[in-house]
């Protein structure tokens, strides 16, 4: 178990000199701050958030572009026994009244005592800055210099609020205490077997997101480790960057959605893949997407010239709910993590894993995300609820000690995913040989790119244009296995089978209003003519009968069933 | 339309693969839902590529390589000479 009280104390406790974040913008531009000097800053953050009336408990929303200051910020609220939050920074493809109203839902839920964002935040976004209540709007300014003492802060009291998915889930805070956070840490840098005096954490992930958040700034400031970080909007326009830092940093750790695995190898030119050395990694993480055994391939058998260690490649199962990991493969198993051969046939008409021969006809691979953290229970159970044996594909329930209490201010969204204590995840998945294997969604989440985005969002934008019917639109993710994660296909009925003529005018419509609502590119839009989208019993569309529909229609978009 | 201008909507015609779609150098691209995030690195190593530039994405945002007419104008005003 930790030994420190709570995360400004185990903070506190590292080596002063030690390198802390390295924030990486390019070879020419870089800014370091060991732990002594971001204890420091911290420290600043915290007396000028005091002096602007925050206290214990108070909620603090952050809004600050990735890097040094917004993570001083953080850590500053925590030091006055705040709860602070970050959230995505204003996207300039999305209309300020579309942030501005998800804000204003984030900062009601939250009560948030105030919203910090940056000296740079440009006046022209300050239209997308909408507070509730009495919330007050700062500026994070030069630290206030001083005596401050920090705050008494109990192991039992909140650290911070997590937020993990788009506009819906914006109001799903999951509220987790420094003992929740402090356990986490502890499983997991055993488990990785985590030495602050040798390992170097590379990240591009957003601080937003728990994979960012919780493995690449709580558990390095936990176990004293070094990060070189950047920005993900940098990473994604120049992948290149990730092997260009890892050689010149001898990073050891990273963890990386699944697509990521793919993207790197087939978007940094292959003439260029000599210049780098990817020997220092102990272990690359796939993680927030399910494992693709595919995808660890490529990355595999790109960058094994250049010193990837075959067994550098790992996998993991981690939610927000649960701080992060519920599951991770062992570090020192020289073959990486467990696959299986299973049959499709039996798979899909009877969800039951029957293992055959590797790349037999029909065929399918699952990766592992590995072994269960200390302290944490898993079921797979069926739809009518039973306890499913191992092998047996169902939904995934877990039960741990790092577990959240609730949504912040959602009894009603509480009550629907913890019951009796037991976490239902919504992900579909199986356990064999004491490890688990996740395979895809019950719930209807999409994850793109990493990123979970709830459908509805996307089916109340495409509803809205005057051609499509009402309340008939639906969208759906289509794995990619070029791109290595999924992309969004909406289909919608139109309202009156003439508007079809106008299709390419729609379309274009269509999508510019998906992303000036949400940021985000809907690869294929279909629209149909009226009564074409199943609809259920209870008259709304059936998402499952309309993929399946689809599927059958449109052979060409090679979506899974 | 510079020669440069008319290679690299060649480039964006070829990527989105949508024959009805007609671009010019002020067509928004990624705000209008054509383009995606994941393409921008495309984007970025063909303006790198035209120009003969070396472009660091730490200076350059989204919204800098929305329509054509702004990544010669972003190439310009970040791009380094390749080493």
């Amino acid at each position: 178990m930790s030994q420190f009280q709570n995360l400004v104390a185990a903070l506190e406790a590292a080596p002063a000199d030690r390198p802390f974040v390295r924030f990486w913008i390019d070879e020419d531009e870089q800014e370091t701050v060991t732990f002594g000097e971001f204890f420091s800053r911290a420290r600043g953050q915290a007396a000028m958030l005091r002096g602007e009336g925050v206290t214990a408990g108070d909620r603090v929303v952050i809004i600050m572009p990735q890097g040094i200051p917004a993570m001083t910020a953080f850590v500053g609220a925590m030091m006055q026994d705040a709860v602070p939050a970050f959230l995505a920074y204003p996207n300039f493809k999305v209309e300020a009244g579309k942030y501005s109203s998800g804000l204003k839902g984030v900062t009601t839920n939250l009560n948030a005592k105030a919203v910090l964002i940056d000296q740079a935040f440009p006046d022209e976004m300050l239209g997308h800055i909408s507070l509730a209540g009495d919330a007050k709007l700062i500026r994070a300014g030069a630290a206030v210099a001083g005596d401050f003492s920090a705050a008494s802060i109990p192991t039992d009291s909140l650290a911070f609020m997590q937020h993990s998915a788009g506009t819906t889930g914006l109001q799903k805070g999951v509220a987790l205490t420094h003992a929740a956070v402090l356990r986490q840490i502890a499983y997991l840098s055993a488990a990785l077997k985590i030495d602050g005096a040798k390992d170097r954490i590379y990240s591009w992930l957003p601080l937003y997101h728990d994979m960012g958040l919780i493995a690449c700034f709580m558990l390095p400031m936990v176990c004293h480790v070094p990060v070189v970080m950047q920005s993900p909007l940098d990473w994604v326009m120049q992948p290149e960057a990730m092997l260009q830092i890892i050689s010149d940093h001898k990073c050891t750790l990273a963890w990386l959605p699944n697509f990521a695995f793919q993207f790197a190898p087939r978007r940094v030119p292959q003439k260029r893949w000599a210049q780098y050395d990817l020997s220092s990694v102990r272990a690359l993480i796939n993680c927030s997407e399910p494992v693709r055994a595919s995808s660890m391939e490529e990355f595999r058998k790109a960058f094994t010239a250049i010193g990837l260690k075959p067994h550098a490649l790992q996998s993991s199962y981690a939610m927000a709910e649960n701080v992060f990991a519920v599951t991770q493969s062992e570090v020192e198993r020289k073959s990486g993590p467990a696959c299986v051969w299973a049959d499709g046939q039996h798979f899909r008409a009877r969800h039951k894993i029957v293992e055959i021969a590797p790349e037999s006809p029909g065929a399918i691979c699952f990766m592992s995300s590995g072994r269960l953290l200390p302290n944490h229970q898993v079921q797979v159970i069926s739809d009518s609820g039973a306890i499913l044996g191992d092998g047996h594909v169902g939904e995934i329930l877990i039960k741990s000690d790092c577990l959240f209490d609730g949504y912040y201010n959602r009894p009603d969204l509480t009550a629907e995913a913890l019951v009796d204590g037991w976490y239902h995840t919504g992900d579909l998945g199986f356990c064999l040989r004491d490890e688990l294997y996740v395979v895809g969604r019950k719930k209807d989440l999409l994850i793109i790119g990493g990123e979970n985005i709830y459908p509805q969002d996307i089916e109340e934008i495409v509803g809205n244009h005057p051609a499509i019917h009402d309340g008939r639109a639906i969208a759906m993710g289509a794995y990619n296995a070029d791109l290595g994660t999924e992309e969004i296909i909406v289909v919608a009925e139109v309202a009156r089978e003439e508007s079809l003529a106008n299709s390419i005018e729609i379309d274009r419509e269509i999508r510019n209003q998906v992303v000036a609502g949400m940021g985000i590119a809907v690869k294929t839009i279909l629209l149909k003519p009226p009564k074409w989208i199943v609809k259920s019993t209870a008259g709304k569309p059936a998402r499952s009968s309309t993929r399946e529909k689809l599927l059958k229609e449109h052979p060409e978009l090679n979506i899974e069933a | 339309m510079t020669a440069e201008s008319q290679q690299m909507i060649a480039h964006i015609v070829e990527l989105i693969r949508k024959p009805n779609v007609r671009i010019d150098e002020n067509t928004a691209l990624v705000s209008s839902g054509l383009i995606d995030s994941m393409a921008l690195v495309d984007l970025l190593q063909k303006l790198e590529d035209i120009t003969n530039m070396r472009i660091p994405a730490g200076k350059v945002q989204p919204k800098d390589m929305d329509t054509v007419a702004k990544m010669f104008a972003t190439a310009q005003r970040v791009g380094k000479p390749r080493k």
